[in-house]
Parts: structure tokens; C-alpha cells; sequence
């Protein structure tokens, strides 16, 4: 579904990506893993045409190429950005319906309206809160938000970055579950995480990023059980286990 | 087909695989691995620069000299506390081979030989034998961890006679038999003077592995055991049994190109060789994580059929090997390069280098080495005693190192 092969970014004179070629097939969790300034978000907003980038980017057969972001969402790529970034001072019933606004003009409200009702029913503490302003929510709740209005725009790819970030375990474990729900329903989604464990408990596969490159692929089950896999969930750089040997 | 998902994978599918596990190999030997990264920095080149699959050219080989030099942990890439077996061999240099796994390549390595013995047509029904000799310690190994891994019944390869092994044979009712083809004509020599038949065992299938199987010895052995042959190749270097394996179609043997990469290069200039060229097998690990070959050497003589195979595999095919591009030579499967030969002569003969001549012969089916050894005057004796002793010496040195069998004939200097 989403091919990249040799891909490229930079920040200024900062090479954020150096050559990344990773695939993510229809019906597959992906996580992408590695330490604080891999270069996983990077990759997301490449994907979703908000840095610029050089190399093969191909989204269903399409190359994504010079394409405006909201192009790009209108083939069926949705980002959950880091921090949500929802309205705050919007109901979480609007944020909903403004997840769903590309859809408005080209189909009929019924559909919208089955989507609304299936995210309720997945994520049943927003149904609670629906009137409620969005920057009052709990963390968990507001990634649930983020996850739910970008799911209103029925995406093909979910591109999910860093959902875990500053919230309990326990709410980590039950957003990671809602994913495993959401792949069941058939959506495709890559995730961004550097909770590499608990990613690794939701994904199909895995790619284990460190400065820019992919350092390791495999099945998410293979890696949870890799010791350079622990490493890189630690944060820390491979090279110092490699000294003495 | 035990892993369809891999073994019939479309062509493109395939090739962003590889691509994706190869640049990711790549980056792990340059970080992790000195003398990649200094091979790497020679050329100027850096592994972003590798961006198809066509561009490993530009990288050097690997070569048994650099396995040797970097002896012994040189080119592990992972720390050694991360590596749960240590396989030495007796390598085709002075030094021993050593190659690392860690425990995920232990499981990969599994996998890949529960491939071959599923195409091999075996299953957890059948009863497993293995005849193989010392020397041939990492196939007797692997072949029985692969089949007991597949849930077969495994009978381990025993220090038995022949005779005792076919009694094995035809009272466990062993319905797959793995051994060489050398072996596997010796044991019907020691059939047919037990007065044995096929149809006095419930054999079904010989793998014979570690010598390539040139269709008419393979027809010898079908016909005089009754049974359908196949056959895996591999190398010790690149984790051995299990990087090719023969199919149901029988057309050649199924390269795991999903987690090596295989090339066909000009022995001497090392150029890539068009498609279906016969030439020398370079092979790049995938997915080996401890020890990553980039472009190593096989020495073996054989070409690559991309043409689609019956049995539905995309994977691409081993046509025959037909020998070797180097000196290296196989004696009943264990490699051998005549340098170690003279080496191992010399110290024999208390550090007189002789002069010699060998070659492979068979006796009653076994393969065995045969030299003819020139007696100098230093090593020369009139007591014909002496002289037995001193074949016998040399024999058992080779036997020693090697875990090869020779034959000893000495010859005149001639004046």
C-alpha cells in the first residue's frame, strides 16, 4: 500500500533521513522504533508532504511526489500528529465532525453518521463527553479524540506519531488496544513509537530506526524478543555494547 | 510449502524485501563491523550509496582470506554476549572458521531448514535418520535440529558401522534417509553384502547433502535404493544447510533469495555475469544478524534460473553446481584446499616438505583421498616398517585435522 524506497530528508544542513526503503502492505500495524532523533516523525511528515524530500514514495501505486498535503489526505492518508494538536476550545462532537470535513461535499451525511456512531461506540468515553471542550479531556482521552477525528476522514493509512506519549500505562495500553481493534476493522495503519514495547505488543511488523537508517526489520513478535531491539527501546546508541569484545 | 507468504512472493515484493533488509544489513556491518566499514571507506562510499539491488556491485567481495584474518570475532556484529552459538569448522585456511548466531538467527536458521525439508516432501510422520560423519560436524548438527524442529522423528547420526546402521535403517523403519551421495553409494555396496534389498526397508527419501548431485549419480542411488532423491545447498560460512533446497518440480534448487542475496560473477574479473550465466555464487546475508556477509566468495561454479518453477516458488533456482573456481576440493563433503594438505604433511613428516600429488578417489562407494607421497631422503627408511608407520602417521594427522579419509602410496624420488 505504502511503498518508500531511498528516502531522503533534510533539515537545513541536518540529515534527518539518509536512504530509508520500508513498505507497509494493506491490513498490516507497522511500527516504526528508535530512540529520540531517529528520524521516525520525519518519515510521517514526508509521507504526508509536510517536509521536503527526495527518493520513491508510493501510496497505493501512486508516487506521492511534489504533492500538497491535502492532496495527499484526500487519497487516504491521515495524520495523528504528536501532541494531538485537537481544538482545544471546540466541543469534542465539532473536532469530530471537523475530522470529517473533505467528506462533507462528496457524500451523503448517513455515512459520516455510521462513522461517527462506530468511533463512538470504540472509544465509548468520548460519547460520555461529547459536549465537553476538547482541552479539557484527560491525556487519554484526548489522543482517543486525535485518533477518532482522524479517523472521520475514513483513511486508508493511519499514520499514528508517538500515541503513547505522556500518558499512564495503563491508558497506553488501552489506546494501543483500540489499534489492534481498529486493524481488525481493516485499517492500515503505521505507527511512530518510542515505547518500542508496547508497540511491538500491537504491530505486525516492525522497523528499528537509528539516526536516519533502518538498522533492523522483522516481525514485531521476532523483535520484542531482540536484545538490540531492548537497546534501542532504551534510548540508547548501539555502538557503546559493541566496545571490548 | 512451509512459508508461502515468502517462498511465492511476487517478483517486485521480493526485490523491495531485499532491498529493505539489504540496506539495512549494509548499515549494521558499516557501524558494527570494522572491516566493512574500512571497505566501505576505501571506495568513498557510504551505505545510502547502495540504493538498488544492482548497486552491491560497486562493494568488494568477502573472501575466506578475510574471514581468516579477521579470525576470530572480527566480523561478528553484535557483542558477543548477544551470541548463543559459537560454530567453528575446520575452515579451508590455517586458522578454523568461526561463525556467531544469536538466538534470532538460531530461529531463522530453523525456519529455513524446516523450508527444505518441507519441500523435501518430509513431514512430522516421517522417521528421520542421519548418516554423517564427524568431519561433517555443522550438517549433522543442523540437519537434525531442522527436522527435529519440524516435529519428524529424528534418529541423530550415531558412531556406528554400516552395518549396524542399516539394521538401524530397516528395523526403526527410517522412511527419510540424510546422508552424502558419497555415503549413500557406500551403503549399497554394505547392502548388497548383507544380502539387503530396498524392499526389505521402509526407506521413501535420501537428502543428500554437503557434494553436489550430478544427475547420474543421483539416478545410481534413486534406483538402487528405491527412493526419490533430493538435495540442499549450503555453505558453512553462510550458516550452512538450507540456502538452497531441491523442490517437488525438481527443477533446480530454491535459493532462499528472501534472506540471501545471490549473485553470478566472473571468477576472474569479478564482473556480474548476465542472467542464467554459469559463473562463481557470491552470496550477501539478509537477515543474519551476528555474523553479515557482504559478497562473500562461495567458490562454487553455478548459475541462476529465473524462469517460474511448477511448484510455485518465485524463489530463484541453484541450477547444478559443477565444481569450483579455487583449488578447493570436497573430500566425502568436507572441503579441502591442497595448501592444508601440504601443510599438514609437513608437520607429519617433522617439518620436511614433501612432494605430493593427490586426488579424490572412491573405495567401495566412500569417497577418500588418495596421495601419492614422493619419499625424500630425509623421511626415507629401508625398514618397510618404518615406512607403514609413517603412512600411518600421515593418515591419522588428516584424519585428525581434516576428519578426512586417505590413502598413503609412496613413490620413489626419481634420480
Amino acid at each position: 500500500m505504502l511503498r518508500i524506497r531511498n528516502l531522503f530528508a533534510y533539515y537545513g544542513a541536518v540529515t534527518a533521513l539518509s536512504g530509508v526503503t520500508c513498505r507497509v502492505r494493506e491490513g498490516e500495524v507497522v511500527a516504526l522504533i528508535g530512540a529520540n532523533g531517529a528520524g521516525k516523525t520525519t518519515l510521517l511528515n514526508a509521507v504526508c508532504g509536510l517536509v521536503r524530500w527526495q527518493g520513491e514514495v508510493t501510496f497505493q501505486g501512486r508516487s506521492l511526489a511534489g504533492m500538497a498535503p491535502e492532496a495527499i489526505v484526500g487519497l487516504g492518508v491521515s495524520q495523528v500528529a504528536e501532541g494531538r494538536q485537537l481544538f482545544a476550545p471546540m466541543s469534542v462532537a465539532e473536532n469530530l465532525e471537523l475530522g470529517a470535513y473533505r467528506r462533507y461535499r462528496r457524500e451523503e451525511r448517513g455515512a459520516i453518521e455510521r462513522d461517527r456512531e462506530w468511533l463512538l461506540e470504540l472509544f465509548p468515553k468520548l460519547r460520555e463527553r461529547q459536549e465537553q471542550r476538547a482541552g479539557t479531556l484527560s491525556g487519554g482521552e484526548q489522543q482517543m479524540l486525535a485518533i477518532a477525528r482522524a479517523l472521520m476522514a475514513r483513511p486508508r493509512l493511519l499514520l499514528l506519531d508517538e500515541p503513547s506519549l505522556g500518558l499512564a500505562p495503563l491508558v497506553v495500553e488501552s489506546i494501543l488496544a483500540t489499534l489492534g481493534e481498529l486493524r481488525a476493522q481493516g485499517v492500515t495503519i503505521l505507527l511512530v513509537e518510542q515505547n518500542a514495547r508496547a508497540a511491538l505488543k500491537v504491530a505486525d511488523r516492525a522497523y528499528v530506526m537509528e539516526t536516519g537508517r533502518i538498522m533492523l526489520s522483522g516481525s514485531a513478535r521476532d523483535l520484542l524478543q531482540d536484545r538490540q531491539v531492548t537497546r534501542a527501546y532504551l534510548g540508547r546508541d548501539y555502538k557503546e555494547f559493541t566496545e571490548g569484545r | 510449502m512451509r512459508q508461502p507468504e515468502y517462498e511465492a512472493l511476487a517478483s517486485e515484493d521480493l526485490e523491495q524485501l531485499q532491498l529493505e533488509r539489504l540496506q539495512s544489513t549494509l548499515t549494521r556491518a558499516f557501524r558494527q563491523v570494522k572491516f566493512y566499514r574500512r571497505q566501505f571507506e576505501r571506495l568513498g562510499l557510504r551505505p545510502e550509496d547502495v540504493r538498488s539491488l544492482g548497486d552491491l556491485a560497486r562493494l568488494p567481495f568477502t573472501t575466506r582470506a578475510d574471514l581468516s584474518e579477521n579470525y576470530p570475532y572480527g566480523l561478528f556484529a553484535v557483542p558477543l554476549r548477544d551470541i548463543v552459538r559459537i560454530v567453528s569448522s575446520p575452515g579451508t585456511t590455517e586458522k578454523p572458521l568461526v561463525v556467531g548466531y544469536t538466538s534470532q538467527d538460531v530461529k531463522l536458521w530453523l525456519e529455513l531448514l524446516a523450508r527444505l525439508y518441507t519441500a523435501a516432501g518430509v513431514g512430522r510422520e516421517d522417521i528421520v535418520q542421519l548418516i554423517l560423519p564427524p568431519g561433517l560436524a555443522n550438517w549433522r548438527r543442523d540437519l537434525q535440529a531442522g527436522a527435529e524442529y519440524l516435529g519428524a522423528s529424528v534418529i541423530p547420526a550415531a558412531t556406528l558401522n554400516f552395518a549396524k546402521e542399516l539394521m538401524v535403517l530397516r528395523d526403526y523403519k527410517t522412511s527419510v534417509l540424510v546422508t552424502t551421495p558419497s555415503l549413500a553409494l557406500h551403503l549399497l555396496t554394505v547392502m548388497q553384502q548383507m544380502d539387503l534389498v530396498p524392499a526389505d526397508l521402509s526407506l521413501k527419501k535420501a537428502l543428500l547433502v554437503a557434494a553436489p548431485l550430478p544427475p547420474p549419480l543421483r539416478r545410481e542411488i534413486e534406483e538402487g535404493l528405491q527412493v526419490r532423491a533430493c538435495t540442499a545447498y549450503g555453505i558453512t560460512e553462510v550458516m550452512g544447510p538450507g540456502l538452497a533446497y531441491s523442490c517437488e518440480a525438481d527443477g533446480g534448487l530454491h535459493f532462499s533469495a528472501d534472506h540471501f542475496y545471490p549473485e553470478i560473477v566472473d571468477p576472474v574479473s569479478g564482473a556480474p555475469l548476465p542472467e542464467g550465466a554459469e559463473g562463481e555464487l557470491v552470496i550477501t546475508t539478509l537477515s543474519t544478524l551476528a555474523f553479515p556477509l557482504v559478497r562473500f566468495k562461495s567458490g562454487d561454479r553455478t548459475s541462476l534460473l529465473t524462469e517460474p518453477c511448477p511448484c510455485g516458488r518465485t524463489l530463484v533456482r541453484l541450477g547444478e553446481v559443477r565444481g569450483r573456481v579455487d583449488a578447493i576440493f570436497s573430500v566425502g563433503g568436507i572441503k579441502v584446499h591442497p595448501r592444508q594438505i601440504g601443510a599438514l604433511l609437513s608437520q607429519a613428516l617433522g617439518g620436511h616438505a614433501p612432494e605430493f600429488h593427490c586426488q579424490v578417489a572412491t573405495e567401495a562407494g566412500l569417497e577418500i583421498l588418495d596421495i601419492e607421497l614422493t619419499v625424500a631422503e630425509a623421511f626415507f627408511s629401508d625398514e618397510i616398517k618404518a615406512l607403514e608407520g609413517l603412512c600411518r602417521r600421515v593418515r591419522r594427522h588428516l584424519q585428525d585435522h581434516l576428519g578426512i579419509n586417505a590413502r598413503i602410496t609412496l613413490k620413489e624420488l626419481a634420480i
